[in-house]
């Protein structure tokens, strides 16, 4: 296998295959809190794009230069990403503020929320303890195999939830009988949604 | 007990937390933005209640809007004259005139209105109203679990024995959150009306009379005897239901005398000055004498 071929793969199988939203049910919190607006929902999406793959590129670092050569890697990684996580979210927010105002503006409000959003975290610790790709992938991932991988599930989570923000906003003007009106067709489409993701993994036996 | 690893545990996190305490307090000073001070001026003339009424997300970013003039300085809902006046000095600008709203009540029903089913969920109108269509028979009226009273931010409701939110008028600033939180709100349940509006009708359904009584007591039966005794032509019955034009109204309170239901109550800074009544839903005003708050000139030569 290639190099390239390797990368798409990876990109693929994290953002589709192995979705964090509909596959694996991480961050269904926001997935459910924010998916009635399509607007909030793009900010979303494109705060976790921007914020996910800065965090786990950073976490992969640490793990690697500081904890790991310490030997310590292996029990304090979720404690030591979450102070990392914390920190660069701050960083990035008032960089954004002075210098891209537009962007600040854009995905502002979002920034400090995804700091502690559990899919951040587990991006984050997939990329330097990859369980999921432990049979097609070498364990240890590169720097960039890492990078991809969370630009993949990041993806992933902005495709899944603009698809389902698309349906629970077309639910709501549809004739839906009046006992599942709202809350519960959002599960029953979600539920749906998400059999079609996990039906996508066990399609080749992958 | 390797000690040795206990103390390069304390060394990484403290040495990781050292260095993002560094780099932000560096990035606080490098990466400062210099904020207007007319903005720091404008956001302590605004009610800081972060109500979201004018269509910012809190009062800061409600500031930098007026400042930079993409709102107008009277962009403050809740605020009305006093913060317009006083954002307006601050910019130098004219004090603008403004119309001053209140939220009122389109529903007497609360325990005098039947229940489909008996509801034992989430203490939310928003749950009730995505459950069936909600316990209440009728389709307009108020469910009185309170959803408004949490969300106003500026604590002028509260839920009386009637299960109905009795609104606050020396409190209610007019900004729209409660119509906005309400899951009835776009079907007229809460609506905002002139400060001094004087009468008000407890109901907005639009079902046949017939069905309307069956389900409320309280409800308005489309009787027409508003619409007759009104000498400023100011109440109308539409659609089966009675609906008041606050720019016709004499305030004479007529109609609150006459409705066979009692379903047109008294509301309105200046009517609520003069009746010793706060939101009674007319049904518990006994003996209702006729408000004198215009001059009766004014009655006996209605606008036309």
């Amino acid at each position: 296998m290639s190099w390239w071929t390797q990368m798409a793969l990876l990109l693929i199988g994290a953002a589709l295959v192995q979705n964090i939203l509909l596959t694996r049910f991480i961050a269904l919190c926001s997935f459910f809190g924010i998916s009635n607006s399509m607007k909030t929902s793009v900010g979303m999406s494109l705060a976790v794009i921007f914020v996910m793959v800065m965090a786990s590129s950073a976490t992969w670092v640490f793990y690697y230069w500081v904890l790991k050569p310490l030997g310590v890697g292996e029990f304090l990684y979720i404690p030591a990403f979450i102070l990392v996580i914390a920190a660069l979210v701050q960083f990035v927010e008032m960089y954004l503020r002075k210098y891209s105002p537009a962007l600040y503006r854009a995905m502002g409000i979002y920034l400090p929320l995804i700091t502690t959003n559990c899919a951040v975290l587990a991006a984050a610790t997939e990329s330097v303890k990859p369980g999921f790709f432990k049979m097609n992938m070498p364990y240890d991932f590169t720097f960039p195999q890492a990078v991809v991988y969370t630009l993949g599930v990041a993806l992933g989570y902005g495709f899944a939830l603009l698809s389902f923000t698309a349906m629970r906003e077309r639910l709501d003007i549809a004739p839906v009988p009046r006992s599942l009106k709202g809350a519960p067709m959002s599960f029953i489409a979600a539920g749906l949604l998400s059999l079609g993701y996990i039906g996508l993994g066990s399609l080749f036996g992958l | 007990m390797d000690l040795g690893l206990v103390l390069k545990s304390v060394v990484a996190l403290s040495g990781i937390g050292l260095l993002a305490a560094l780099m932000l307090s560096t990035a606080s000073r490098r990466f400062h933005v210099d904020v207007d001070e007319r903005v720091e001026g404008v956001l302590s003339a605004l009610p800081g209640a972060n109500c979201g009424a004018c269509g910012n997300p809190s009062c800061f970013s409600a500031a930098e809007a007026i400042v930079s003039g993409t709102q107008p300085v009277t962009a403050c809902v809740a605020g009305g004259q006093d913060v317009a006046a006083a954002v307006a000095g601050l910019l130098g600008e004219a004090a603008p005139d403004l119309e001053v709203v209140v939220s009122v009540r389109h529903c007497g029903g609360g325990s005098n209105a039947t229940r489909r089913f008996a509801y034992s969920g989430l203490d939310s109108c928003v749950a009730v109203s995505r459950l069936a269509g909600g316990d209440l028979t009728c389709p307009r009226g108020c469910f009185g679990y309170g959803d408004c009273v949490r969300a106003c931010p500026f604590d002028a409701m509260t839920l009386d024995a009637r299960g109905l939110p009795v609104i606050d008028l020396d409190k209610c600033t007019g900004c729209r959150v409660c119509v906005a939180e309400c899951p009835r709100g776009s079907t007229g349940l809460l609506e905002l009306v002139p400060e001094n509006g004087a009468v008000v009708v407890r109901c907005s359904s639009h079902d046949r009379p017939k069905d309307r009584k069956a389900y409320c007591t309280m409800c308005c039966i489309a009787c027409k005897k508003c619409e007759k005794v009104c000498p400023s032509d100011a109440i109308h019955v539409l659609d089966l239901q009675a609906v008041v034009d606050y720019s016709k109204c004499i305030a004479c309170g007529q109609c609150v005398a006459v409705c066979p239901q009692k379903c047109i109550d008294i509301t309105g800074r200046q009517a609520l000055a003069k009746a010793d009544t706060i939101d009674g839903c007319a049904g518990d005003v006994a003996g209702f004498a006729p408000l004198e708050i215009r001059a009766p000139e004014a009655i006996e030569d209605p606008v036309t």
